[in-house]
Formats: structure tokens, sequence, C-alpha cells
């Protein structure tokens, strides 16, 4: 086997193995079998084309047409001619399956299952990417540069998982990478010839050379800094690294129930959101259009340590339940529903989620029982694992103009006795005040406190906050503006029970992102709190006040709109976008009450919806870069040739002339009178050319005269055309500018340079020429020299330094002390 | 003592056309009769006008006698031909003090030196004192015999041959003699043609008798005028002394090239460029002469010898290593060899 085909396969597996990454975000393995397959067929081209001798691009198209024929055999269905021939109704329906990629990753959490869109795109990944790596190690033998490609698979999950990731994936990755890496350099050494040791021995290729204690020790060192620089970046404390120290997240999370219907809600909730995977908690159908979170718990005391659960104490909920607390079913809008839940093994609490306000339940036994004031459903001795039961509910539908007519409440009442009792704290009654100021009803002081968390008011959604739901958190929250929807609930039911009305923190799931078939399947990272506020004839109002756009699967609703968005934002500084913004809080604007974050099952907390996030205009911002640095050598080399032409032609216009016949020469000349500026002009065409044979990969040797370098020009690689003449021309006029008591004139110089330069370039063949604009050779290897030469300077200069020291401390070296 | 001049001024140099039309009847008078050798002729052209001496050294019978004497005829000027054979005297070269009893003083007799070509036959089979009896004249052109001195005439040149491979009765020239050669050179056999045609031309008489000469005295001397005006630009005298510097430090060379090889260099590429229908001197000039110029006077060290490396192969190998010179100062920028290397912390120590 030759060494390019050994590299070829090597090259192939090293993408295998780096493509590990995406076992993260697949729940099967059918991703790696049919990726695997479009890796070995790019191989299998690439290897075919290279036993043919095809040139680069050639291999290129290989590849790209057995990446095609494959995916058209795996995807392409009955669109093709012979199930492999791609036809345009196989690209048509590559189109769709893109689109339909585009629609699951909005819906799906990762893991997700083998949904066709995602694995028809990672197989074209892997494919890219083999291609991509095979063109850099094999056909460029540039193997680090095959990094890059393989770098982008691993952005893939990092870029999905918002918290840490199994690192082994990524292990496996760079063990092919440095596969790679290790197998062009062992061929690159062989190809220098036999090693030998000291006493003449052959050294076999995989023996360590001499140099590998040094390589160890350069990678050593190079994987400390790797680790060691993201701990000093203060934003990856909360990854990976952040497990080291604090010890919360993936430990509390899944203690299974205890005892009784006490549960730590908000310890739970934390936990769970924190927690690595994701699970399947609970699968729900239910036949209302537009649902409400499910709820199973709710924090109503307030302790020491900030909102707490009560016990529940209620009838079992095979008797029919009573009507729900508090509610005026004549003056709201209700709609009637019927849910049927399912309950995994990951959800096992004393608790069941339900929608507000059930009304019956079926499919429980006895050990369930429903609390009506909490309105939820728990168990003494049960847990809610691998439950399920079905139950009808109403949800009522409040407006903002009906809350607004709600009765202030008597102080006797007992919800607003039990609800609106808080801790004093002055600085949540100062901002209470000072929002709440001027606002005649309740419903507008609760929207008054609402709406003050809002993104325009520096609130940040960031599930690393520290938890906690004291007097004294809530504090810190408002100060820091950061948390998630712990601190959200809390603090806005803390806020509105300090503005003297009655409030709690509920606990559920969100409305999840995927949904099949009317089945809503909920995970851990759908797990939600909110708050509840007691208007008085309307019971319990359901106010969110977590940045929708951080929540997968929110829901705001007519009477707690979105806060940031802009439309329900009347009379805030931004200015008005749409008619009905003048609306006001209760206009018809409808909040967008579409489940989906755009975004949400694959990339999590990032808001693609209110403004371009960061990672686009890094990413632009670094490809702008990217594309800057990779011209600029093109731009430098065209700056040089239009600062010599334009030097020939001021020179020209400069000089008087003065037409000496030296008839010497074979050509016929004339002499310049300004010799000075005649001999730049010659150097300046001189130095063009010898530019353009260095781009052209022509060879230029420092020891040889203009006119050997001419006639070698000549002999290799000119036409025998005038161009021959031309350079002739040009070496003789070099000659003369440099030995010569009197130069040549300039005046043809600069079109004798133009024409030798297509000549040359005529004879290159495409890749040298496209090389030679792109990434002009010339430039590079100055750039190269100049490099060399600063740190020559600096090394002799380091010497001379420490001659200097060593001339100094001689006199007081220790031993001489002592002595 | 006394000093005799005789000869003419150096006055009077040529145009470009005028040395070049001249020089051309010179090559092609001899060319009549040494075939296919004009790079050879040319060289031997160059070391008379470069007022050097020759070394032609060869193998028996490629025509180094012949080389000499077509030069010789060529010119219209005394030519003397000294056979080198063992029993020669210095004075039998330089000439003697014989007494003269008519005016009853010494009266200098002439040696065959004095002329303005003098070609030495088979050099090497003369004893080391005899051929010392060259060394002034070669260098000072002056031979000075019982206290008087005795100046050459201009031109005067030293076409001397010799055999390289018969060692037997021979005498390998000190490394003075050898310095004061301006360029060694080969003959080298013709080639299958040349060889051919040789047959034919040589076939009833020798056609070196019927040789005129093309020049005089005076025309060889303006000749040579003309090649001292030719010009030298301060890089190419720069790369002059790198180059023979480069001798001197080559690790294969146990001893380099002397100053007056410099010198003499550096005059031959004058010669050559004239030839060649310049007034300037470039550095392929120098290129092309380092080896005849520069070879016979470098001593390779035993390993270079043991190796088999002749001098000719480690002086071109030097002339590629040497970077040609440019008139703008510094490095080339495409040169990517260390600039300096830089002083070691260690060498300063001690």
């Amino acid at each position: 086997m030759n060494s390019r085909r050994h590299l070829g396969l090597v090259a192939a597996a090293a993408t295998v193995l780096a493509s590990a990454p995406i076992s993260d975000i697949f729940a099967g393995w059918s991703w790696l079998f049919e990726g695997g397959l479009m890796v070995a067929m790019v191989a299998g081209a690439a290897l075919g084309a290279r036993s043919l001798r095809g040139r680069l691009w050639a291999q290129l198209l290989a590849m790209l047409a057995a990446l095609l024929i494959g995916l058209t055999w795996l995807f392409g269905g009955d669109t093709a001619i012979l199930g492999l021939i791609p036809t345009p109704d196989t690209f048509a329906h590559f189109g769709s399956l893109f689109a339909l990629a585009g629609e699951e990753v909005q819906k799906s959490y990762v893991p997700v299952p083998d949904l066709e869109g995602l694995l028809f795109v990672s197989a074209l990944g892997m494919g890219a990417v083999a291609i991509l790596v095979d063109l850099c190690a094999v056909g460029l033998r540039r193997p680090a540069l095959a990094g890059l490609p393989m770098l982008a698979i691993y952005s893939v999950p990092v870029a999905v998982y918002v918290d840490s990731l199994s690192p082994i994936p990524f292990v496996v990755g760079s063990i092919g990478f440095l596969w790679l890496l290790v197998s062009d350099n062992v061929d690159r050494v062989r190809r220098f010839g036999r090693r030998f040791t000291g006493e003449g021995r052959g050294v076999d290729v995989w023996e360590p050379s001499p140099l590998a204690s040094a390589g160890r020790r350069l990678a050593v060192v190079g994987v400390l800094v790797a680790v060691a620089l993201p701990l000093a970046v203060p934003a990856m404390s909360a990854g990976f690294l952040g497990e080291f120290g604090s010890g919360d997240g993936l430990g509390q999370a899944g203690k299974g129930p205890r005892g009784n219907g006490r549960v730590d809600l908000f310890a739970e909730l934390s936990g769970r959101l924190k927690q690595a995977g994701v699970q399947d908690m609970v699968k729900v159908t239910t036949n209302d259009p537009d649902p409400f979170y499910m709820r199973f718990g709710v924090a109503d005391q307030i302790s020491g340590g900030g909102f707490a659960s009560h016990q529940p104490t209620g009838q079992p909920v095979s008797d029919s339940l009573p009507d729900p607390s508090g509610l005026d079913l004549s003056a709201v809008r209700t709609q009637a529903a019927t849910a049927r839940v399912e309950i995994t093994d990951s959800f096992a609490m004393p608790l069941l989620p339900v929608y507000s306000a059930p009304t019956a339940v079926r499919g429980l036994d006895a050990a369930w029982s429903y609390d009506p004031t909490l309105q939820i459903v728990y168990s003494q001795r049960a847990n809610s694992a691998e439950q399920s039961y079905e139950f009808d509910y109403v949800r009522a539908e409040f407006t903002a103009d009906q809350l607004r007519t709600a009765p202030t409440m008597a102080t006797s009442d007992s919800n607003q006795r039990d609800y609106s009792r808080v801790p004093e704290v002055p600085e949540v009654r100062a901002l209470v005040d000072e929002l709440i100021e001027g606002k005649a009803n309740n419903y507008d002081r609760v929207r008054a406190l609402y709406d003050y968390f809002s993104a325009k008011n520096g609130f940040k959604y960031d599930v690393a906050a520290p938890a906690g739901t004291s007097g004294a958190a809530i504090v810190d929250f408002l100060n820091n503006k950061r948390g998630f929807c712990e601190q959200y609930a809390a603090a806005l039911a803390w806020m509105v029970r300090t503005a003297n009305i009655p409030a709690r923190v509920a606990f559920g799931f969100t409305l999840g992102s995927s949904s099949d078939n009317g089945v809503r399947t909920l995970t851990n990272r759908n797990l939600h709190a909110w708050t509840e506020v007691y208007f008085s004839g309307f019971g319990w109002v359901p106010f969110d006040a977590t940045p929708s756009t951080y929540v997968v699967g929110s829901a705001p609703t007519a009477w707690a709109p979105d806060v940031d968005a802009p439309e329900e934002t009347p009379g805030g500084p931004r200015p008005s976008l749409s008619a009905n913004a003048s609306g006001g809080p209760d206009g018809p604007g409808g909040p967008s009450r579409d489940p989906v974050d755009p975004e949400g099952g694959l990339i999590g907390p990032i808001d693609i919806t209110e403004e371009i996030p960061t990672w686009v205009w890094v990413a632009t911002g670094g490809g702008v870069l990217a594309l800057a640095l990779l011209i600029t050598p093109a731009l430098r080399r065209l700056t040089l040739r239009r600062r010599r032409r334009v030097r020939a032609v001021a020179a020209t216009s400069g000089g008087g002339f003065a037409e000496v016949g030296v008839s010497a020469a074979d050509l016929a000349m004339t002499v310049v009178g300004d010799a000075d500026a005649a001999r730049r002009q010659a150097h300046a065409a001189w130095d063009e050319l010898i530019d353009t044979m260095i781009d052209y990969r022509l060879v230029v040797d420092p020891s040889e005269t203009p006119r050997a370098t001419i006639e070698r020009l000549i002999g290799t690689a000119l036409p025998a055309t005038a161009a021959v003449e031309q350079a002739r021309l040009l070496g003789l006029a070099e000659e003369r500018a440099r030995y010569a008591p009197v130069p040549l004139s300039a005046e043809r110089l600069a079109p004798a340079v133009r024409e030798v330069r297509l000549a040359i370039a005529g004879e290159a063949d495409r890749g040298v020429r496209l090389a030679a604009l792109l990434m002009p050779p010339s430039v590079l290897l100055r750039w190269r020299n100049a490099a060399y030469a600063g740190l020559t300077a600096l090394s002799s200069g380091m010497t001379r330094l420490s001659g200097v020291l060593v001339r100094v401390l001689r006199p007081l070296r220790p031993r001489r002390l002592l002595r | 003592m006394t000093t005799q001049r005789s000869g003419g001024e150096l006055t009077d140099p040529m145009t470009v056309d005028e040395f070049r039309a001249t020089t051309n009847a010179i090559v092609a008078n001899i060319e009549q009769v040494i075939e296919g050798k004009t790079a050879t002729v040319r060289l031997a052209l160059a070391v008379l006008l470069a007022e050097g001496h020759l070394l032609i050294e060869d193998v028996p019978g490629v025509g180094k006698t012949k080389l000499a004497k077509a030069l010789a005829r060529s010119i219209d000027c005394s030519v003397r031909r000294i056979q080198f054979t063992p029993d020669l005297l210095p004075s039998d070269v330089t000439g003697v003090s014989v007494y003269n009893q008519e005016t009853r003083d010494f009266e200098f007799k002439p040696g065959a030196v004095f002329a303005n070509l003098v070609v030495g036959d088979e050099i090497n089979r003369a004893s080391p004192k005899t051929q010392s009896a060259l060394l002034e004249c070669m260098e000072e052109h002056q031979v000075t015999v019982d206290g008087v001195t005795y100046t050459m005439e201009i031109p005067f040149m030293v076409i001397a041959t010799q055999n390289p491979i018969e060692m037997e009765g021979t005498y390998p020239l000190p490394e003075a003699q050898r310095d004061r050669f301006t360029a060694r050179i080969a003959m080298g056999y013709p080639d299958a043609a040349a060889e051919y045609a040789m047959l034919d031309g040589y076939h009833s008489h020798d056609p070196l008798e019927d040789l005129t000469s093309v020049v005089d005295g005076g025309t060889v001397r303006r000749l040579i005028a003309t090649v001292r005006s030719v010009h030298v630009a301060e890089a190419v005298k720069r790369y002059a002394v790198e180059l023979v510097t480069a001798t001197r430090e080559a690790p294969e060379l146990r001893l380099g090239a002397s100053p007056r090889s410099t010198l003499q260099l550096l005059r031959t590429a004058k010669a050559v460029a004239a030839l060649d229908g310049r007034d300037y001197v470039v550095p392929d000039d120098l290129q092309t002469l380092a080896v005849p110029v520069l070879a016979h006077r470098v001593i390779p060290t035993a390993d270079a010898q043991l190796a088999r490396r002749t001098t000719d192969a480690i002086l071109s190998e030097l002339v590629h290593r040497l970077p040609v010179p440019h008139d703008r100062g510094g490095r080339s920028p495409y040169d990517t060899r260390p600039a300096t290397p830089p002083n070691s912390f260690y060498d300063r120590r001690g």
C-alpha cells in the first residue's frame, strides 16, 4: 500500500472517529451507520481517483460524486434512477429533507430519535467533512488543517448543550485527529530515508525518535494550557469545570420521592433543570387547543428560607372534585377539556401534574388526593412514576378588563390574610412602591410589577444563578437581574405580596416543544415555576415573569403578555412598531401562543427571535476576519505591483533623456540622463519579475546573475515568443543598472514585465496560477523572511543581554561569595 | 643599478566596435589551426589582453603547443620559444653578461625571455632552479642580471604548457610559480566533427605554417588599454573579494587564493567583458573565470583529495553557493540563509 493510499484511509477513519461527538445528539446509532457509509464512499472515491492518477480537482469531483450517490442511495427514495442516480426530483427531495431537518431541530429535544431530516443532515455533514479532511490531509499534505473541519463536528454538540457533556466522544475524536497527524508525520520521516540510532542500527518506523521526549513535553504543556486557560475565563465556570467546585447541579437531581407530599420543589426544580441529560417525564394528550402549563406543586408559605410548600389537605380524587377555588364561573369564559397523562419513571414524586383546574380525575387509586386550595393532586404514600390517568378540567380565559374589575379584598379574607404575608424587606418595599405608584387597581399593580421583569430593565435568564428565594436572595436577584424561573416566580410573588396582594409560586411544566400527533412530551427541561396571584372572583391567576424567549414552550397569556415582545409594551421607550400597539396591555395584539421556540429543541435558551445572538456576530466577524486575512497576501502583492509600476512611470516622466547609442549591446538601447532614476526603474521591474517567478514556483537562486536567471527562465518557463526578447531586455536592464556605468533606459520595462508575466502565467498550470493570484508565495516568503530576521535579531539581542548579565553578575556568584 | 626601458606606452583605447572587430579577427585566425575550441581560444586571448600569463595543462597531443604558437603567430611581435629540458639553465632563460673584448666591457646578451610572447614548452621538465628564473619577469615584467634591471616590453606574455599525467622526470611547478600564471586552461579533446575536419586540414601540410599575423604589437597595446578602461562596479569588486575570501574559508581547501589572484581575476574579467562587447564587468565574467583563474592556485585538503574532489569541482561549487552582488546594499530579499550567526554565549566566556 503506498503512503497516500494509507493516509487516505487513515483520514477516513479519523473522520469517523472525529464524528463521535454526534452520538450526544442522536439517541440511536443509525447516524453512525449512514455517516460512516458516506465517509467510506468518499474515501473509496478518493482512493480510486488517486490510483487513476487524477489531479486534485479530479479527486474532489470524484469525492463529491460519491457523496451525492451515497446520499441518493440512502435518502433519495424512489426519486432516483436505479436508486443511485440522482434526478432533479432527488434534489428537490433533498431540499425538503433540509426543510424537514429545520423543523425537527425546532421541535426536538436532544438526544433526538432517528429523524430522517436530521440523519440526512448529519450524513451530509460527515461526508462533507470527510471530503475536506481528505483534501487537506492527502491532497494538500496539510493534515493539521484537517483539524478545522473536524472541529466543526465538535462544535455541534457543544452548541446544542448548554451544560456539560461527556468528554469521551471528544477524546475519541481527538484520538482520530492525532492518528492522522502521526500517520502523516511517520510518512514524512520515512520519505527522508532510513533512520539510524547512534550505533548504526536501523530504527523501525514506530520506534520513538530522539525528539519524541521533546514532543511529549510539548504535548503535555499544550494540554495543560488548554485545560488551564478556560479556568481563568469566568464564563466557563458553569460548564464542565464548574462541577469540580460547587457540586450542585447533578447531585440533587432524581433523588426520588420523599415520603409525604411535601417536597422541596425549588431544589427539585433547579436540580432537574441543571441536570445534564434530558429525560422524558410526562406525556400528555389534551383536546384543549390552547392549554396553559400543567402544574403539580405550589409554594405558598414564606419562612426564613423563602417560599415553601405546606402540607396539602383534601379528599381522594376518586370523588368528584369541587369547583375551582374562588373562580366565579359566570363572569369568566371557560373552556372545558379532557387530558390524558402518562408519567415515565423519571418523574417520581408524590405529586401529579394536572392542568388547572381539574374537575374530575379518572384512573387513579384512592392513594391520591386533591387539594382544592392548592389545586394539586398529591399522595401521602404513592409515587407518580409510571402512573397514567385522565382528567377533565376547565381553563379560564381571563381578560385584563375583567381582572381590573376585581375588588380589593377585605383584610379579613382568609386568602388575603394567608397569601399576602411577607417579611418586610426595605429594598423590595421601595421598589414595589415606586412601581405601583398611581396604579388604580390590583391588576394594574400586578402588571406594573410583572412588566418590571423585562429585558429592557436588564433581566437575563441564567440557569447557573445562585438558587434561593429568601428575602436576601430576592434582593440579590433584583440587583443582579440574572436568574431562572425560580427566581422570577419567587421575586414576583414576593413583590406582589409586598403590594399587599395575595400571591404564591406554582410549579409545573411548560408546554414543551415537541408535539407528536397531539401528544406532548414534557421533559426535565420543561420544568417551570411561575407566580399565581389571587383576584377576588377570579381565583388564582397565573403570571409567568420569566422572559418567555428563554423558556421553551412558554405561554404568554392575554392578561400577562410577553413583556419583551415589542408590540406589548405601549408607552415604553421603544417606538411602537405596529398599529395595534396603542391598544394597551389588554389590546388585541395577541401574544404569540406558539409554543415552539424556533431554536428550542437543540440550542436551548438562545434567543433568536428578539435580537441576533452573539454567536452570529462572532461567526460573522470571524468569517470576515478570516477572509481579510486570506486575501491580505493577494492585496499586498497587487499593491507591490502597482507601486513598482507607478515608480517606473514617475521616474520615466522625471528625468530628461540623453540618447546615447551603445552599440555593444545586442539590443538597441537608449541610456537615460538621470541614471539613478533609471536604475530604480530597472530594479523595480526586476523585483517584479523575480516576485512573479516565485509566485509561479520557478526557482530563484541568489547565486545566479540576472543574465543567468533570464537564460534559465527562457530555457524552462517561457514559450518561444516575443516574451523571450522582453525577458532578455529585463535581464540586461537589471544587469546594467547594477554593474554598468550607464544604465539602460527604462521606458520599455513596464510593458516588458507585463508581457513576461503573462507568458509565464500561460505556461503554468491552473493550480499554480490560482495560488499565484490568491496566495502569492512571494509575499508569504517575504513575510517569513521578515519574521525570521526579527526572531534572529531578538535571539541575538537576548544573547547579548545574557552576556552582559553574566559579566555583571559574575562577581556576585554565590560560590565566589562563599569563598 | 641602472634600468633599461623598452617597449611602448598604453594609450589610445579603441571603441567597442573596433575592439570587437580586432579581437574577432585574432580569434578567427587562431581557429584556422585549432578547431572547435572557441572558448579556450578566447580565454587565451583574454589572458593576453589582461597582461597575464597562461598555463596550458593537458595530456599530450591535444594541441597545447599549437595553441601557443598560433596565438604567437597571429600577433606580429617578437616571439621566442623555450623548450624546457632538465639541463636548461636560468641564464638560458634570462640572458647572460659576456665580456666583449672590443669594448672591454661586459655586455648583456638577452635570454629567451626577452620577447613579447614567450612560449615555454613542457615547463615542468626543467629543474626548479631554471623555473624560478621566470619568477621575476612574469610578475614584475623585468629581469635583473648582474645588478642591472631590464624592463620587458608590453605586451609580455608567457605561455607555458605542461603535461599533468607524466610525472617521471618532471618537476612540479612551485606554488610561487603557479601563482604567477593568471589562468590555467585545459584544451580538452576536440569533438568528433572538429577532429574529422582536422584530418582534412592537416592532410597535406601544417596550416600553422600558413598562419599570418593579423595584429601588431601596437594594436595589442591599444587593446590592452581598452581592457584597462572597462568599468568595474563596486558590487563586482566586492564580489571578487568575496569569491577569493570564500576560497580561503572553504573547509575543503588547505590553501586559498592569493590577493594577487584577486587582482588577476578582475583584470581577466575586464578582458572577458571587453571581448564580450561590454564596457563593464558582470559577475558572470567572474563566475566563468573562477575555475581557470583560481583553481590552479588553491590546494585541497587531504580529505578532499581522498574524496577525489578536484579543485575545479570545489571552486564551481563555491561559485554556486555565493550570492551574486547587487547594488542596493544589504541582503537580497530572497536570501533565506541566516544573516549572521548570532554570537554564541559560550563563545564569549572564554
